[in-house]
């Protein structure tokens, strides 16, 4: 079976059985409020911090998030919160 | 996450600045190790702050030589660092146990009474009651058997139907029915008669039951019969007892003479006062608020509302007696009245009253006061029939 069709199980199964995809799928699950803050969880690692631009790894690719003023309110190994304003998010 | 911070607070926390050129790596690897990180900001290229707890503090040391950054504490915060700066001062830590070992100590008395539910009694006999009981004030809560006093308050006021004590926290608040006093019962079976009580002139009877022996407008001596309870028929010539009923008003009088010293002059308030305010119980008492007594003559007046007295003085003008007969007139009129009203039974009225006063020599002055009043004067006698 290829990599690309038991993704495509995954996601079928996880929606059969209204499982959160996030775990199923190794996803990272981004949850904002407004533009000032932003929650990632399941990611994997910080790669660059300035208050302009934060870069974050995941299983997806890197997330890119611009700004300014831009603050990492908390950080632990499975979520980082970013506080500031927020003006683009990019994936990779 | 909140209680996450409040927990770190407890535990302690520091702020610290990492200086290096890879504080990406280092937050990373950090994270990795499970170690909490949170505030972090930027300040420059090459340096950021974060808190951290001071255990997650002791495992960076590894981190950061690995990826070659500096780290240094900027502030300590929390319980345990505020506990270590006034760990010499022994009393500090002493008064705050003494002060817990007070407060929990007081919660053991009561510091006030209240009475509730009160209609036609007054309130203040049942406090008095209640302080002669041992509930005042100061007292020990676990000295007070709630049910007994219950019972010993109803036994000693008939007018109340139910009581419960109850202590919230530091108040006891006494809560009171009223009972609804049956009438007097009459035994109607006891043949008796009526005779005065006192000497007077009847002004109006009211006879339920026997048969009058005088008309109103007569003057009656003390121990006068006035209904009597015995029937006699003269066409059967049958005697027949019955239980004499009734009300017999009549006019009676009343005289008190009272003296007075006229060396004291007459004091009146002038409206000016100050007040002096203390806190404390009993004997310990400090003044917290004082205002300034700017005048000599003056009238003291103590007030106690809880731990709180406070002391009013009144400016006084002093007025020679002779100077202000209606004031002395009428000071005479309320001491003699006063002194009346003592020997009159309290349903009597007052009709008429006569005030006749001397002067001797502007040091002594008596008053004759002379009441004319109007009052039942029936009293029951019992009929020996034997």
């Amino acid at each position: 079976m290829s990599r690309k069709r038991l993704e495509k199980m995954k996601s079928a199964v996880s929606d059969i059985f209204e499982l959160p995809k996030e775990i199923m799928l190794n996803l990272p699950k981004i949850s904002m409020i407004g533009n000032n803050q932003m929650l990632v969880e399941n990611h994997k690692g910080v790669i660059e911090y300035t208050p302009q631009r934060i870069r974050v790894n995941s299983s997806i690719g890197v997330i890119r998030i611009q700004g300014s003023e831009m603050n990492l309110k908390n950080i632990a190994a499975d979520d980082i919160m970013i506080i500031g304003e927020i003006k683009i998010i990019e994936f990779i | 996450m909140f209680f996450y911070i409040l927990w770190n607070f407890l535990k302690g926390y520091v702020v610290i600045r990492v200086d290096g050129l890879s504080l990406e790596k280092f937050i990373n690897i950090t994270v990795s190790r499970g170690i909490y990180l949170w505030g972090i900001k930027r300040q420059s290229y090459t340096s950021l702050t974060a808190k951290i707890s001071i255990s997650g503090f002791r495992q960076l040391r590894g981190i950061s030589r690995k990826v070659r950054c500096r780290v240094r504490i900027v502030d300590k915060r929390g319980l345990p660092f505020i506990m270590h700066r006034y760990r010499k001062r022994k009393m500090l830590t002493a008064g705050i146990f003494i002060f817990l070992l007070i407060i929990y100590g007081l919660s053991f008395f009561v510091w006030s009474v209240e009475v509730e539910g009160t209609e036609k009694v007054d309130p203040q006999e049942i406090l008095f009651k209640l302080e002669s009981l041992g509930v005042k004030p100061g007292a020990f809560k676990p000295h007070i058997d709630s049910m007994l006093l219950e019972n010993q308050l109803i036994v000693s006021f008939p007018e109340l139907s139910w009581a419960s004590l109850e202590i919230r926290g530091s108040r006891a608040v006494l809560r009171v029915k009223e009972a609804v006093l049956p009438p007097e019962v009459i035994d109607k079976d006891t043949p008796c008669n009526i005779v005065a009580a006192k000497d007077g002139i009847i002004e109006k009877m009211i006879v339920l039951d026997g048969q009058p022996a005088v008309k109103p407008g007569q003057t009656v001596r003390k121990g006068q019969l006035l209904v009597s309870g015995v029937i006699e028929h003269p066409d059967t010539i049958g005697v027949r007892y019955v239980h004499s009923m009734g009300q017999v008003l009549a006019r009676t009088w009343y005289q008190e003479t009272v003296h007075m010293s006229l060396k004291e002059p007459y004091r009146q308030r002038t409206g000016r006062k100050s007040e002096i305010k203390y806190l404390g119980w009993k004997r310990f008492k400090i003044p917290y608020r004082k205002e300034e007594i700017d005048f000599s003559n003056f009238e003291m007046e103590i007030r106690q509302d809880g731990f709180i007295y406070t002391e009013i003085y009144y400016e006084v003008e002093e007025i020679q007696w002779s100077k202000n007969i209606a004031k002395l007139k009428a000071k005479l009129e309320e001491t003699a009245l006063a002194k009346v009203r003592k020997s009159m039974p309290p349903g009597a009225k007052i009709i008429d009253k006569k005030l006749k006063y001397d002067m001797i020599d502007n040091v002594k002055a008596s008053a004759v006061i002379s009441i004319e009043a109007l009052e039942d004067i029936a009293v029951q006698q019992i009929i020996d029939t034997l």
